[in-house]
Order: structure tokens, then C-alpha cells, then sequence
């Protein structure tokens, strides 16, 4: 079979090729050329991060500096993760994220269904102010609830990444909306034929079928929240706080002066599971930011 | 009394029931709530803040009427910090909006490992932002940085990139960096273009740029205002990015941003905890919310001069 298939699809395709691959050999390589050095661009500063992390103290303030450590020096991690209570900062983070991540998640799935698949009064200027919303930037509001958090004594908890999780995020709440919206109606009519409320609608049917938006919005609100710098430095006490604050200022050399090499050991370990995530949830990432972003 | 209280429940029920919108209203109130609660009582608390003298701490604060607006007006600090901030959104929005673009054309090729260029280039997209200080703090390093290093080897430098006036191109190249999130969708959206609407034009003897610039660029220009707006947003507020860069590992420490990065929200942030001026940041912020909001309502006004909606994305909605 493959044989023949390949026999006969042979002579439709070979005067096809060679008049394109004659045409474009210059473009082509040029095209690579340029890629290559642009991902070069785009890698080198992973790759210095990860150079900087293997380097001795004396190897890293050489001059004429040096691009490669003589030995990789492994120790850098260990001390990292030593050197402050990395562990301690790490539960912080991961504690934090996955708190908001699984609130935010249902709390935005269930919004979005309420704007794609119910009627109400009011429904169309919500929506609005919703998209509105998402052009809001976030620091405006956020040195206010600070403050009055602060005042409410709500300042070193957790808090008030409950409030913020069960709040919803617009930006999700239309990624959903965008995924409920295109689902066929029959499948809702049936169920409410069959005399199931909007809940177990909503639990039961539209939940399991959004699966890939599910993770999407999980894995991006928790990147949101294990990235964040700015909530934890502002509501947090340093002993309370998450990585993100941690590797940024508590890698000190007994001079005070901080601890280059250390604290690229801390980043590097710090921006691995990101990478990671995203490099295993690409296709559906992408998805959800595309389509929420060609409608937006 | 036992007569009265079911007829009560009944009636209440079927008030209940009678609104159409109940279940709507249920499920949307976690937004509507946290909107109320998270966006506009804060910035109603800031306005009321923002007429008084409050410090963040004492008590004994008085209301002031409008004069920390007035004061705003003739604080140059404070209006130099807001010109530096427009001036770095405006070259750095576009930079990113065009690269991305030019990214994503020449990922839009048969080409072979497409994929692991297009990762290449996003990934640095999702590197959180202290992260992102870090990495290019050991880039920028004047004597240790890779980046000197390289420069020495065409004798140019060494170069003080943290520091006055390089700083400015410093945040520039740290934002470029991350050009691959809107690489992505701006790549997803030119694979959406038909592909007959250019070959047709191409058969016309239109060349590849006429293409380019009259077909492709108004296919995807829904797309790339969704970027300029959403691009100009993120970059009017950034304030991390100066604090993290600066040559100090205390964020406290407001006073060392060099005076090139030193933009309106690292402003805003002084006034808030390092000078304890909570009646005045808070006048800071609601200048700075109604600067956002003309310059949005700006952007979406011309953008009718360059965007182009197609009847289809239209009858979407």
C-alpha cells in the first residue's frame, strides 16, 4: 500500500519542488540566519543567569570578566537554598498560588457562565464594565486596598488573596464567557428538560467539557500570583512573604552587599517551574490568550 | 399567627421567583461583588483620602479640600516623573507592537523548527519580573555584565547601565525582551488571514509589501489595537522594574532609582511610604487614573482612522 501510494504521488509533487527550493535558497537561509540570532538574543539572558549561578565570588568580579566558570561551581544552589529559609518562602509561594489559582478559577468559570448562557436584567452594561475593568491598571486600586486593609488589620494574612481569588478575574471571566458562549444549546435545554437547575448545569455539564480552559486559567493565575512582587512586598512582613520578595533582597554577603552569584542560583531555581509549566501547558496557553485576545 | 407565616414564605418565594434575572445576578455576583468591593470602593477611599492630609498612621488628620491637586500642579518632581513615564510608554509601545509584528511575519514562513523559535521567543514573555530584574541586572553589570564585555570587544565602554542617563535604555531593553507575548497573538492572527485574499492580490501584480501593508496589516489590526492598548496600559504602571534594577536591594529605598527610570508610579510610591504622604499619593493616583482613562479614550478614537473590522468579527460578538 505505501508503496504504491508513494509511486503514484511521486510524479504530482517532484515538478512542484525543485522550481520553489530554486527560487528561495538565499531567503531561506537568510530567514535562519536572522532567527538564529535573534533566539540567541532572546536565550543568552537564561543562559548568563545559569553561567552567573555555576561561578566562584572571584570568577564573577574577574576583570576582564569571564564567560565561562573554570569548575561549574554547584555549591552556589545548595546555598541558596540554605543561606535564607528558601523552603519556608517556597511553601509561602506555593500555598499562595494555589489558593488563588483554585478560587480564581472557580470564581471566574462561574461568572463567565453567567454572561455567556443566562439572561438578566443589567446584563449588557455589566459586561462592559467588566472589559472596562481589564483596562484598569491594577497598582491604581492596589495601594488603596492596602491601605485599607492595613486599617482593617488584614495586612500579614492571607487574606487578602482569598478576597482577590473569590473575586474573579475579568480577564478570565471572559476567557471563559468566550469558551461557554460557542457551546450548542441543546445540550442546557436537554438538561433543563430533564428538570436540573443552572447549578448542576453549570457543576455537571459545562465544568468537565472546559477542561483545557480550566487549566489555562489555573496555570496562568498561578503564575500571576508565584510572579507577583509587588502584593507580597506590600501586604506581606518578611517572614510572611513569598519567594518572589525573598530572592530579590535577602541574598546579602556578610558586607551587605548582595550576593550575586547566590542569588542567581536562587532565580534560577525561582523561574524553573515557570518555564516548566509553560512549556507543558504551551498549546493551551496560547489558545486561551489568543482567543481571548482576537475578540478583546 | 400560624395562618400568616407561610403565606409569607410563599409570597417572598414567589417574589424571588418571579425575577427572571435571579440566577444571572447569583452567578455573576462574585465579580460584581469583588467589583465593588476591590475596584471601586478603594478608589472611592482614595479620592476621599486624597482631600485630606492623612500620613498613613495618625489620627489627627484634617480635611484639606483640593489642595493637594492644587500642590500637584506646580509639583515639578512629580510632573517630570509623569512626562518621563509618557515618554517611555511612547517609544517603548510601539517598539514592542512593531518587533512583535516582525516577529511574528517571520515565524509566518515554511520554515523548519518554527515551534522552537516561536518558544525561544515567548518564553522570556513569562519570566516573572523579579526574575527578570535579576537576569538583567547580571547582564547590565558594569564590570562583571556580558553585555560590556561584548561592547569592549568593539571599544565601546564600559558602559554604567544602571545609572543615569543608560537606565532609560536599560528598562527599554528589559521590556523588549518579553515582545513575545504579543508575538504569539499577533502570529495566531496572521494564520487567520486567508490565504486567497493574498495570493489573489499577488496574481493582480500587487508586490509582497503593497500585501503586506493594504491586506495583511488591516486583517490583523483588531489584534494589534488590542496589543497598543492593552502594551500602553501595563507600560504607563510600571514601577517594579525601576525599584528592582536600581543598585540597591532595599525597595524602601526609593531615593537610589536613578532619575532616567524614576517614572510617576515610583513617584506615587515615595509619596506613600517613604514620605508618609498618603493625602498626597492618593491625589497622585486619581490624577494619574483620569490620565489613563483620556489617554484609552484617545487610542480608541484614532484607532477608527487605522482599524479595520471585518462584518464577520462583527456578527461574532
Amino acid at each position: 500500500m505505501t508503496m504504491t501510494k508513494t509511486t503514484i504521488a511521486a510524479p504530482t509533487v517532484s515538478p512542484r519542488r525543485p522550481t520553489r527550493r530554486r527560487r528561495r535558497p538565499a531567503r531561506t537561509a537568510g530567514a535562519y540566519l536572522l532567527l538564529i540570532t535573534l533566539a540567541m538574543l532572546f536565550a543568552g539572558p537564561f543562559v548568563w543567569l545559569v553561567l552567573a549561578a555555576l561561578k566562584t565570588k572571584a570568577e564573577w568580579v574577574a576583570i576582564p570578566a569571564k564567560i565561562l566558570p573554570e569548575t561549574p561551581r554547584w555549591e552556589n544552589f545548595t546555598q541558596a537554598l540554605t543561606e535564607i529559609n528558601f523552603p519556608a518562602y517556597l511553601g509561602n509561594s506555593l500555598f499562595l498560588s494555589f489558593l488563588f489559582a483554585i478560587l480564581v478559577t472557580f470564581s471566574s468559570a462561574a461568572v463567565g457562565f453567567g454572561f455567556a448562557r443566562l439572561r438578566g436584567r443589567g446584563k449588557r452594561p455589566l459586561f462592559v464594565l467588566l472589559l472596562s475593568t481589564m483596562m484598569l491598571p491594577q497598582i491604581l486600586t492596589l495601594i488603596p486596598t492596602y491601605v485599607m486593609f492595613a486599617r482593617a488589620g488584614l495586612v500579614n494574612t492571607y487574606w487578602p488573596w482569598v478576597v482577590w481569588g473569590l473575586a474573579a478575574s475579568p480577564f478570565l471571566v471572559f476567557m471563559f464567557r468566550q469558551f461557554f458562549a460557542a457551546i450548542p444549546a441543546e445540550l442546557e435545554d436537554a438538561a433543563i428538560i430533564d428538570g436540573c437547575g443552572y447549578g448542576r448545569i453549570f457543576l455537571q455539564i459545562f465544568l468537565p467539557l472546559s477542561r483545557p480552559v480550566l487549566l489555562t486559567s489555573f496555570v496562568l493565575s498561578f503564575t500571576w500570583t508565584w510572579g507577583d512582587y509587588i502584593a507580597p512586598a506590600l501586604f506581606l512582613d518578611p517572614d510572611q512573604t513569598t519567594l518572589s520578595v525573598a530572592i530579590s533582597a535577602f541574598y546579602l554577603d556578610p558586607h551587605g552587599n548582595p550576593d550575586a552569584t547566590v542569588q542567581a542560583a536562587a532565580a534560577a531555581l525561582y523561574v524553573m517551574p515557570v518555564l516548566a509549566i509553560f512549556l507543558f501547558a504551551q498549546r493551551y496557553f496560547i489558545r486561551g490568550v489568543v482567543s481571548s485576545g482576537l475578540k478583546g | 399567627m400560624a395562618a400568616i407565616a407561610p403565606e409569607r414564605v410563599r409570597r417572598g418565594r414567589r417574589g424571588w421567583k418571579r425575577y427572571p434575572s435571579r440566577t444571572f445576578y447569583l452567578f455573576v455576583s462574585p465579580w460584581v461583588l469583588g467589583f465593588a468591593l476591590l475596584t471601586a470602593l478603594p478608589l472611592g477611599y482614595a479620592f476621599a483620602v486624597s482631600l485630606t492630609n492623612f500620613n498613613g498612621v495618625s489620627e489627627r488628620w484634617r480635611w484639606v479640600g483640593l489642595r493637594n491637586y492644587v500642590e500637584l500642579m506646580s509639583d515639578t518632581a512629580a510632573i517630570d516623573s509623569l512626562v518621563r513615564t509618557l515618554a517611555f510608554t511612547a517609544i517603548a509601545v510601539p517598539l514592542t507592537v512593531i518587533g512583535g509584528l516582525a516577529l511574528a511575519v517571520l515565524l509566518n514562513q515554511r520554515l523548519k523548527a518554527v515551534g522552537l523559535f516561536r518558544t525561544i521567543f515567548f518564553l522570556p514573555s513569562v519570566v516573572p519580573v523579579v526574575a527578570m530584574a535579576i537576569m538583567w541586572k547580571l547582564i547590565f553589570n558594569r564590570d562583571a555584565g556580558i553585555l560590556n564585555t561584548i561592547l569592549e570587544k568593539i571599544s565601546v565602554g564600559p558602559i554604567a547601565w544602571l545609572v543615569d542617563p543608560y537606565a532609560f535604555y536599560a528598562l527599554i531593553i528589559l521590556t523588549l525582551w518579553g515582545l513575545g507575548g504579543g508575538m504569539v497573538i499577533t502570529l495566531a492572527a496572521l494564520q487567520g488571514v486567508p490565504a486567497e485574499l493574498e495570493e489573489a492580490a499577488l496574481v493582480d501584480g500587487a508586490n509582497r509589501w503593497h500585501v503586506f501593508r493594504h491586506i495583511t496589516v488591516p486583517m490583523i489590526s483588531p489584534v494589534l489595537l488590542f496589543q497598543v492598548v492593552t502594551g500602553i496600559i501595563a507600560a504607563l504602571q510600571i514601577i517594579i522594574q525601576p525599584l528592582l534594577l536600581a543598585q540597591t536591594n532595599q525597595v524602601g529605598r526609593v531615593a537610589e532609582v536613578p532619575e532616567s527610570t524614576h517614572l510617576y508610579m515610583v513617584q506615587v510610591y515615595q509619596e506613600f511610604f517613604a514620605n508618609n504622604r498618603y493625602g498626597y499619593g492618593s491625589a497622585m493616583l486619581w490624577v494619574f487614573f483620569l490620565v489613563i482613562l483620556a489617554i484609552t479614550l484617545l487610542v480608541q478614537r484614532t484607532s477608527r482612522l487605522w482599524v479595520h473590522y471585518t462584518v464577520d468579527s462583527e456578527a461574532d460578538r
